[in-house]
């Protein structure tokens, strides 16, 4: 059920448009990528090239180190489970989790037998029997994702399945995604827009953005060590200070940041970015710890969030952002001290 | 209130439906005659009851052929329109060009073809007495085929449209879960296609049951289907023999209305009706 990955160069067109502009990345045996990018951003056309189901342009897919170019979608080994469930209707909840056993040609009770266990995995044992319009939403989608697991796919294929869901649901499906992986380890490639899903269900991120790849790293990286302003913009970074670095230090409105430890950057114009999770507000003088970043701001801006409320800060020309619990009496005006982590800070190529 | 939307479409479907039901049904029972007393009486059921008899054996033997044909061709050219090749594109052409033909024209030209003095024997070389009877032969071969070229047609785009729309994905969802194409057609393709052939089905089966030209024109003398039994004792010169064609439609309709009827019990059954 795990087989490696790897994407070369793959590039797709549909007529004048390209879809995929020469992507490349790598699946290790029992990782779960997310191919995260907005609408439009080829993440489904790579889904569908892995699957077979659109052929590419030009570039490899290689499974387990063969290339796969001219297999068949049903020689391939890849499950997918789409945004709709797409049971089978004529089937019912068992036979469609027996549906790949059935069709390889191996006997009813047998299939039936190991559909079972897959039906159990998936917290849904004694549904076998009901027909598929008995099913709730997230009954549906956790037996179109039992009855991918009983193919015993190389490569589990997930095409936003979950954004259908509410997000209880939803949450529920990824705690059950995270069960499964820990029984069955199955390499997984999963579709999504949704970067916190991608954040709690993912090891690595592609983050893909109109046909190229940004950015293939983990979710932590790709949140704080964005490699272009592209890609913080997309990981919802709010915090960019235009600048200068010189000699391995950035200057700003905020002043000189020094790079953190183990990390250069280099000389010349450059835009710092930070996320605003880690920007810390003190009204009280305070000294600044080690290893932080203390700017004077005033705050310019407060839009209340429900239990929290974002705040914009102000510092000379520099706009910082940060979230702090709606209980706190920050008002606009009030002065107050902001104190940034430089481990939380990286300098982008200024757009 | 939707009834009274729907009442003007009602009103003129049930003039003609049940208005020329319920005359045939009354004329059939001896309550309408051309002259004399009207008096109950099943008399125009058993003045031709042998025809009668025969008729409906002959119509449903030429209506169960043309509908399992056409299904199964139909449902096969479907199949290759939505594989999307080019020569998906050809059926698809073919299939719309056959719609507009009439079944009198397409009568004509199955004659013209395949009769003993037709193009195709002539072409062949082989003399109309070694050719089979086709037209007008024991079989009703032409009068099958025409029905078959033209309801295929019908039963290929009908389902084309279905597979095209909701079967697709259904399919690429089989293909990825290791089912090659020919176990897709018979564990995905096939039922989900079902409710369009059974319902295709239905109105080919009433369509070929009712129809009088081509069997009038590709058939024989004698027997005769149960249309040209009641078109023939209908236009006949003893007007009294009228409450007899009513007797034929009546049993005409009756039947259609049985097929009908299980037909629908059957798509009520399938799973995707639900």
């Amino acid at each position: 059920m795990s087989a490696t990955l790897e994407i070369d160069a793959l590039v797709k067109t549909f007529g004048a448009a390209t879809a995929l502009d020469g992507i490349s990345f790598a699946v290790s045996a029992g990782e779960c990528l997310a191919v995260l990018g907005p609408s439009g951003s080829g993440k489904s056309t790579v889904l569908r090239s892995i699957a077979g189901l659109d052929v590419p342009s030009s570039g490899r897919i290689l499974v387990d180190g063969a290339d796969v170019a001219g297999v068949a979608p049903e020689r391939r080994g890849m499950a997918m489970v789409f945004q709709r469930p797409l049971l089978f209707p004529h089937l019912s909840v068992l036979d469609n989790v027996a549906f790949a056993a059935t069709v390889s040609g191996q006997p009813k009770s047998e299939a039936r037998a190991d559909a079972r266990q897959f039906l159990e995995l998936v917290q849904l044992e004694g549904f076998g029997d009901r027909s598929i319009t008995a099913l709730s939403g997230g009954q549906e989608q956790r037996v179109a994702l039992a009855r991918a697991l009983a193919a015993r796919p190389r490569v589990l294929l997930l095409d936003e399945p979950f954004s259908a869901l509410d997000p209880e649901l939803r949450a529920d499906m990824h705690s059950l995604l995270g069960q499964i992986r820990r029984q069955l380890n199955p390499t997984i490639v999963m579709v999504t827009h949704d970067r916190d899903e991608a954040a709690v269900v993912a090891d690595r991120v592609a983050l893909l953005s109109t046909g190229r790849l940004l950015q293939h790293d983990t979710v932590e990286r790709l949140y704080t060590r964005p490699a272009s302003i592209e890609v913080s913009r997309l990981m919802g970074g709010r915090i960019e200070l235009a600048g200068e670095v010189r000699s391995g230090v950035h200057h700003s409105a905020i002043g000189a940041v020094l790079a953190p430890e183990g990390e250069t950057w280099a000389d010349g114009p450059g835009m710092l970015v930070v996320r605003h999770e880690a920007v810390h507000v003190s009204t009280l003088p305070v000294e600044v710890p080690p290893g932080m970043v203390g700017v004077e701001v005033v705050v310019a801006d407060r839009r209340a969030r429900g239990p929290r409320a974002e705040i914009t800060l102000a510092c000379g020309d520099g706009l910082l952002e940060a979230e702090v619990p709606a209980s706190r009496p920050l008002a606009v005006g009030q002065s107050a001290t902001a104190h940034i982590p430089r481990s939380a800070c990286t300098v982008v190529p200024a757009p | 209130m939707s009834l009274a939307l729907v009442s003007p479409a009602l009103l003129v479907a049930g003039f003609v439906v049940i208005g020329g039901i319920g005359m045939s049904l009354v004329q059939s029972l001896g309550l309408l005659p051309l002259v004399g007393v009207p008096s109950l009486s099943l008399d125009a059921y058993l003045a031709n009851g042998e025809e009668l008899l025969i008729g409906t054996g002959l119509s449903l033997a030429i209506a169960t052929a043309s509908t399992v044909l056409s299904c199964i061709i139909g449902l096969t050219a479907a199949v290759v329109i939505t594989q999307g090749r080019r020569t998906g594109r050809i059926v698809a052409a073919v299939s719309a060009l056959t719609i507009p033909i009439p079944h009198l024209i397409g009568a004509a030209a199955i004659g013209l073809l395949i009769s003993d003095a037709g193009i195709i024997p002539r072409m062949l070389g082989i003399p109309g007495t070694e050719w089979p009877d086709l037209v007008g032969g024991p079989w009703w071969v032409a009068v099958v085929l025409e029905y078959t070229w033209k309801e295929s047609a019908f039963v290929a785009l009908v389902v084309a449209a279905v597979l095209a729309t909701r079967v697709a994905r259904y399919d690429e969802t089989a293909a990825l879960l290791g089912a090659g194409r020919a176990r897709r057609l018979r564990h995905v393709v096939i039922p989900l296609a079902r409710p369009a052939v059974i319902v295709s089905a239905i109105i080919i089966f009433v369509y070929t049951f009712g129809s009088y030209e081509v069997a009038w024109l590709l058939g024989r003398p004698y027997p005769e289907p149960l249309p040209v039994l009641a078109f023939r004792l209908f236009d006949s010169i003893t007007l009294t023999s009228r409450p007899e064609a009513a007797a034929v439609a009546v049993v005409t309709t009756a039947i259609s209305l049985a097929v009908v009827a299980i037909g629908m019990a059957c798509l009520r059954r399938t799973p995707l009706w639900k």
